[in-house]
């Protein structure tokens, strides 16, 4: 193409990019400093912080729930959310508009009013333990992006296809494992990774879903920060960058990473 | 065919049941307790109204929805068509580089303006080795230091939506353009903003409800001075243990938030000319 | 105000391959020329260079007294009309037409004038204030042509405009199209993969393949003498059978190939070389079951009905060829036949290097 963009716009372009990047790289020099406080660039370099994350109880507990939670709740939405979506696809005429919409609620409402909801009805009103409580709000939490990206992957498929097979004699349950299941693989994962970390980043929901001995790792992370102000967290970050760059490593080999832009 | 209808609603019954019981009905509780108060039916709305405070609070959330909203369009925007127009190989790196950043977790992507932002932070010991100022300037805290962090969330996500909406006006559309003798300029303004608007609608949609409603980033940085309606929802409710008044929050953030999708959406379909 | 256009020989690549290879070709002012060829042949990156969409990696192209190569696409004053038809959304039919008076500073008034009469040219002007999402294909099209004339460009481009209308409306548009051209006298390069389009419509034709230009002349001379065996193909010569001449008498040549005998008239066919490609369409060679006639010997193989004839697939030693037969006396599989070359379904090739 011959029309190139204006240099200011690519100066401004730039300087976003800048923007964007420059805080994670403070983060991981912070991470490798040997001092006490939260410094940059940082002093000395050590990986106590990164061992250190390990000797405080409280977060040794919260990564082991929080990755329990993103687990389980993107499992359970995987299992509701793939028929919804094959169902929404499949029978596109039959069924009513309002019922794609409903999916989409969970990102729709304030998540941080969903979650004070939960808490009200579930955990005090109904007495349900907190950490199913989490759980339902989680699996909730990532049932539209599971519906919206089985749905995006659905849309190509050929329903004829699975026509076909019934014809050749295949049992309609039968024909949507072996026939239908392996089309959406791409979607299945990219709607896991995308649920999972959606997940274990949450903050707003889990706000009010913590109690004695349960929190996850966004929360202790939060209450951490206010109390000390230590490289710790730091640390933490960067663990869970390395998580987002595997990820998205496994994202970029399975289906492209242009995937995610859509 | 009654029966193709039947199969559809079995299939999908086990996720709207769970939509329906662990979300409409949970947060349609919550507003209606609003409404069930002894001292009158809108009592906690005229309460929350007569305070100065709360009200501070809910325009003071307004403001920086608004405002984070704004910026984010403009750089967003400007940003986005400098990557709709890149080389395919420099286009994909600059898309997985605002990918990776929205993939990041939202309190540490607050924690990272924590550092910059700080009293010892990096930017005032820049400022101070610059010789700029003698004493570190209070940035934490304060409405500008939510508005860089509430951007900093959200840049990413406007940019990856608009690349999308550029990338869907055809080529053909503004070479026709510049073949009846419109400059790059001219192009821009008469063919490629109007038809970009639905699309920056619904960025901006996206962004305004995400940041009027997000929780960590103002908490972090904004604190008890820069309270807005998220924090302010929680304090009531594991703080206080004010009931009422934490549902009533929710359910004005419920009600401006639905509101403001709605309208703005509907305006997005309503002038889109690529819909007829 | 119709000006020459002159492609001086230009190159152009996609990154490492090479899509165009040193094409020249000259428009005179007020013609019409086709640029026909399959997909990839080089004809579309030929109009997208004209139009500037795409820089060449050697050579010039200058219309009229300007040299365009360098200038931007905004600049080339071309009216351009896109396959998909290209018009804006958000504007009403008439904003669309207007457009490109509004870029060059023309006042509302006359703008709004000059655009009507645009529209009443093309049977539109009723349609003035619909969005272009409301129009029909047809519909969509003449806005499109509308718009590309309105500014009087010295030259107009079309990119396989007709390619998304049926049938019936392809051939009403193009005489439109054609009668359009004729009365504005304005210099027109058309790209089209229909050869029937093509020809219907050029006062010229160039006819291209992987890159190059094959042969560029008028559509009458095309059909009946092409310059290679890839135009023969192109134009519907099936068969192009290698000879040898092995006797010269007079004006009448005998040939030969795999052993078979074939006698030739200059007269009819023109000078022919010692070695030679004869090139027959199906309905130029004659099947005869007159064994003493002058043809190549053939074996009937599966017979199809066109309607207009009977199609033979032949088996001969010279190997597989195509030939049509009469209505009245279908012919069995099987059948010993003569094939006879006519000379105005047929044509004498240069040989080729290589084969």
């Amino acid at each position: 193409m011959t029309d190139r963009p204006h240099p200011i716009l690519i100066i401004v372009a730039a300087l976003v990019y800048v923007f964007l990047m420059v805080p994670l790289v403070i983060v991981v020099g912070a991470a490798l400093s040997d001092t006490t406080y939260l410094t940059f660039p940082p002093q000395g370099l050590s990986l106590r912080w990164f061992t250190n994350i390990f000797e405080i109880s409280a977060f040794r507990r919260t990564i082991v729930t929080s990755l329990q939670i993103a687990f389980l709740g993107t499992f359970l939405a995987l299992v509701i959310g793939i028929p919804a979506a094959y169902a929404l696809n499949r029978y596109r005429v039959e069924l009513p508009r309002w019922l794609g919409t409903l999916f989409v609620l969970p990102i729709l409402v304030p998540e941080i009013v969903f979650g004070f909801a939960l808490l009200k009805s579930l955990t005090v009103g109904a007495g349900v333990p907190i950490f199913v409580a989490l759980l339902i709000g989680h699996t909730l939490l990532v049932l539209p992006y599971v519906v919206r990206v089985i749905s995006a992957s659905l849309a190509s498929f050929d329903f004829s296809i699975e026509e076909a097979a019934i014809s050749l004699g295949s049992a309609p349950l039968k024909t949507f494992f072996t026939i239908v299941l392996p089309n959406v693989r791409a979607g299945m994962i990219a709607a896991f990774i995308l649920a999972f970390i959606t997940s274990l980043n949450d903050v707003s929901v889990s706000l009010f879903l913590t109690g004695p001995g349960i929190s996850t790792l966004p929360i202790q992370i939060l209450a951490h920060v206010e109390q000390f102000f230590d490289p710790t967290v730091a640390s933490v970050s960067v663990l869970l960058m390395f998580l987002t760059v595997a990820v998205m490593a496994v994202v970029e080999r399975t289906l492209g990473l242009t995937f995610l832009a859509k | 065919m009654p029966l193709k209808g039947a199969a559809g609603w079995a299939l999908s019954a086990p996720a709207t049941l769970a939509v329906i019981g662990f979300l409409l009905v949970p947060i349609g509780i919550v507003i209606a307790g609003t409404f069930m108060d002894p001292r009158g039916i809108f009592a906690p709305y005229i309460s929350y109204f007569n305070s100065g405070f709360r009200t501070t609070v809910l325009f003071r959330t307004l403001q920086i929805a608004a405002l984070t909203t704004i910026i984010s369009l403009v750089f967003g925007f400007m940003t986005a068509y400098v990557v709709s127009r890149a080389p395919a190989r420099l286009r994909s790196l600059l898309i997985i580089a605002a990918v990776f950043p929205l993939l990041t977790g939202v309190v540490v992507r607050a924690f990272a303006w924590l550092i910059i932002l700080g009293r010892n932070g990096i930017l005032n010991n820049t400022l101070i080795a610059l010789g700029l100022t003698n004493e570190p300037l209070e940035m934490l805290y304060t409405q500008g230091a939510v508005i860089v962090g509430m951007v900093y969330l959200f840049v990413p996500l406007m940019v990856l939506s608009l690349v999308g909406v550029l990338e869907n006006i055809p080529r053909d559309v503004l070479q026709a353009s510049s073949s009846l003798g419109a400059s790059p300029v001219a192009t821009f303004w008469q063919v490629l903003l109007p038809l970009a608007v639905p699309g920056l609608i619904v960025g901006a949609v996206l962004v305004f409800t995400g940041s009027f409603t997000a929780y960590a980033t103002p908490q972090l940085l904004g604190g008890e001075r820069q309270t807005v309606l998220a924090t302010l929802l929680h304090q009531r409710a594991m703080v206080s243990f004010d009931w009422v008044g934490a549902s009533t929050i929710a359910a004005i953030m419920t009600v401006i938030t639905i509101s403001v999708v709605l309208v703005m959406t509907n305006l997005a379909r309503r002038i889109n000319p690529m819909a007829t | 105000m119709t000006q020459p256009l002159d492609i001086n020989a230009v190159s152009a690549h996609y990154g490492t391959t090479k899509v165009l290879e040193d094409l020249s070709l000259s428009v005179q002012a007020g013609e019409l020329v086709s640029l026909l060829g399959a997909s990839g042949c080089g004809k579309t990156t030929t109009l997208r260079l004209i139009a500037g969409f795409l820089t060449p990696s050697s050579g010039s192209i200058r219309l009229g007294g300007r040299d365009l190569t360098q200038l931007p696409p905004h600049r080339r004053d071309i009216g351009l009309v896109f396959q998909n038809y290209a018009l804006f959304p958000h504007l009403s039919v008439l904003d669309n037409v207007s457009f490109g008076l509004k870029q060059r500073g023309v006042p509302p008034a006359e703008r709004r004038k000059r655009a009507m009469g645009m529209l009443e040219r093309v049977g539109l002007a009723p349609l003035a204030d619909r969005a272009p999402g409301a129009l029909s294909g047809g519909q969509k099209q003449r806005v499109a042509l509308a718009r590309a004339l309105v500014i009087e460009p010295p030259l107009l481009m079309f990119d396989e405009p007709l390619s998304n209308l049926d049938a019936k409306l392809r051939v009403d548009m193009r005489v439109e199209i054609r009668e359009l051209q004729r009365a504005n006298g304005t210099t027109s390069v058309y790209v089209t993969h229909d050869q029937e389009e093509a020809f219907s419509i050029s006062d010229r034709v160039a006819i291209m393949n992987a890159g190059r230009l094959m042969q560029f002349d008028r559509p009458e001379t095309l059909y009946r003498q092409p310059a290679n065996t890839f135009v023969a193909r192109f134009v519907g010569f099936e068969n192009i059978v290698p000879f040898k001449v092995v006797a010269r008498d007079a004006e009448v040549v005998t040939a030969e190939t795999s052993g078979m005998r074939i006698r030739l008239s200059q007269t009819a066919y023109g000078p022919i070389p010692d070695t030679f490609l004869l090139a027959s369409r199906p309905d130029g060679l004659q099947v005869t079951t007159d064994l003493s006639a002058k043809g190549l010997p053939a074996t009937l193989g599966l017979r199809t009905y066109l309607g207009r004839a009977y199609q033979y697939q032949c088996e001969t030693a010279a190997g597989h060829l195509v030939a049509n037969g009469s209505l009245t006396a279908p012919l069995e599989s099987g059948t010993q036949v003569r094939l006879v070359p006519a000379p105005e379904q047929s044509c004498i090739l240069a040989t080729e290097g290589g084969r």
